[in-house]
């Protein structure tokens, strides 16, 4: 406290004022990337789409075409990863965790559909993702405690299950549409899975939470949809 | 719970979950023990703010009685900080930083409060982040944000505010320094020195302006002020909302000196013994808590 002659030290607000100037520099560096990749989601889930009016036959182009896209929102992740590495993870990730779950969201959709796994008999559906092959997609780390990189969090994969689970009941009715009559009962199996999940997790009154619980009215929907088709006689016998 | 057999074949996500549910009990454990130790770090500041309102002078040694009572209260707060400072490593400093900004702030206004009382100075943001790592435990020092240190110096505004109040009341006039920090020991300062917004001028006729004069509480509220001012928070952020909100608060904080400042100029020799200042709002009585 050398020269100063009143109550205050003027270097220390001088000091706290470029701490924070700093970190909305930052801010704003990390914005476009922010956005960009917002665009690109919406590219993705755009081409995703068509999966709801696209009969199973058709559906490997539609996969094609969404794997290229999020190739490139892979791309843009790494540039956000590697602005935001440099940084206290927490102190930002509030920025683009959103953009992230809608990124995470659009590769389990795409991953269920069949682009995952294809063999010579075309995609095949049905697959969970687990958070460690979202991130491996995505190339960045998950679920981090060690150290303060950027990476998946466990709450960002579970919001984007249960928005896989938003978009896959409402597949289920546009499956039927399209005569598909295997694909509800699929979804049913799958979804309740999901369900049974979710069920075991002590969830706190947080986002989480509450979206969470919306997952028992889709298991509904899709039942409704299943009990439908088996009043007709409409599912295919196994095997 | 949870481990219900499932009705009909398992969920073959089941195991996963399983990991999943353990994290998030860590998590929200965590989470509740910082909750926790934020809440108590807050009541026992508050308690020491109570006991330094009883202090009559400003640049000066506390007196015995509130060291020796206050002694607990910075125990209690050193213990919470040593419980939590594994839970607040690393990642976990702004994972949860949400969580301790409340006790951090309120620790923050006792810490100034203090460190002025003691030293008519403003404690720097590095002094403050040193004491809280000096009672944090061996897993390293708790973070102390930018944040938590301005937003705890607005309320301290708040406390200057009641400690000059009651000053005026008792003793007729406003604390002012007596250290040899300000280079010339005098007891008996006088009321007021800038006098530029005020009508004193008049009837307190500069008696040698001279910048050895020590600054009253008055003239040190005033500074706060205009640095507080002058500080920008990041737009549209938390952080700037919440300055909003003390600025306002800050700014009647220091108009109500003003104001009593002036009551007792202008009626200060008819004033009857155990009078106190009309400060013309609701929050009467307020401002003499610590009796």
């Amino acid at each position: 406290m050398a020269s100063h002659n009143g109550m205050v030290n003027p270097a220390i607000f001088e000091d706290l004022q470029t701490r924070v100037d700093e970190d909305t520099a930052v801010r704003d560096q990390l914005r476009d990337i922010i956005q960009n990749l917002e665009k690109q989601n919406r590219n993705v889930m755009f081409v995703l789409a068509r999966a709801h009016s696209t009969p199973v036959s058709d559906l490997p182009n539609v996969l094609k075409s969404a794997e290229e896209s999020i190739q490139k929102e892979v791309e843009t992740i790494g540039k956000l990863s590697e602005a935001a590495s440099k940084l206290p993870y927490y102190k930002f990730n509030n920025m683009w965790s959103r953009q992230i779950q809608d990124a995470a969201v659009a590769i389990l959709f795409w991953a269920w559909l069949g682009g995952y796994q294809q063999d010579a008999s075309g995609p095949k559906a049905g697959r969970l993702l687990t958070i460690e092959e979202v991130g491996a997609i995505m190339k960045i780390p998950v679920n981090l405690k060690d150290r303060d990189d950027f990476h998946l969090t466990l709450e960002e994969y579970l919001q984007a299950l249960i928005s896989l689970v938003e978009e896959l009941a409402r597949l289920a009715r546009n499956a039927v549409t399209l005569g598909d009559y295997e694909r509800p009962v699929l979804i049913n199996q799958f979804i309740k899975d999901l369900h049974a999940g979710f069920q075991i997790l002590n969830l706190k009154n947080d986002s989480l939470r509450r979206r969470s619980d919306g997952i028992k009215y889709r298991v509904k929907d899709v039942e409704d949809v299943v009990y439908d088709l088996s009043l007709r006689n409409l599912i295919p016998k196994k095997g | 719970m949870g481990e219900e057999s499932q009705p009909q074949s398992a969920s073959p996500f089941i195991s996963m979950f399983e990991g999943f549910r353990k994290e998030l009990d860590e998590h929200h454990d965590r989470r509740e023990r910082i909750i926790k130790a934020s809440r108590d770090i807050t009541a026992a500041s508050k308690k020491i703010i109570f006991s330094l309102q009883r202090v009559r002078k400003v640049g000066e040694k506390l007196p015995g009685f509130v060291l020796k009572t206050n002694t607990q209260y910075w125990e209690i707060i050193e213990n919470q900080y040593k419980a939590i400072s594994t839970d607040l490593q690393g990642l976990n400093a702004y994972r949860y930083g949400r969580n301790i900004t409340g006790g951090n702030q309120e620790f923050m206004e006792a810490l100034s409060f203090q460190h002025y009382l003691e030293t008519q100075q403003l404690i720097s943001f590095e002094e403050s982040e040193k004491r809280i790592a000096s009672m944090s435990g061996e897993a390293g020092p708790v973070m102390l944000s930018p944040e938590d240190y301005i937003l705890g110096i607005f309320d301290m505004v708040g406390e200057l505010m009641r400690f000059s109040i009651t000053s005026i009341a008792t003793n007729g006039k406003l604390p002012a320094g007596t250290s040899e920090s300000q280079d010339r020991p005098s007891k008996k300062a006088k009321t007021e020195e800038s006098g530029d917004q005020m009508e004193i001028d008049e009837q307190l006729p500069p008696q040698t302006p001279t910048q050895h004069r020590p600054r009253d509480v008055l003239s040190d509220l005033r500074e706060l002020r205009l640095q507080l001012e002058m500080f920008e928070p990041p737009q549209g952020s938390n952080f700037s909302r919440d300055v909003d909100k003390k600025m306002d608060v800050m700014k009647q904080c220091v108009e109500k000196v003003e104001t009593a400042l002036y009551g007792l100029i202008v009626r200060g020799s008819e004033r009857p013994k155990g009078w106190v200042p009309d400060m013309g709002d609701s929050r009467k009585g307020a401002e003499i808590e610590s009796y």
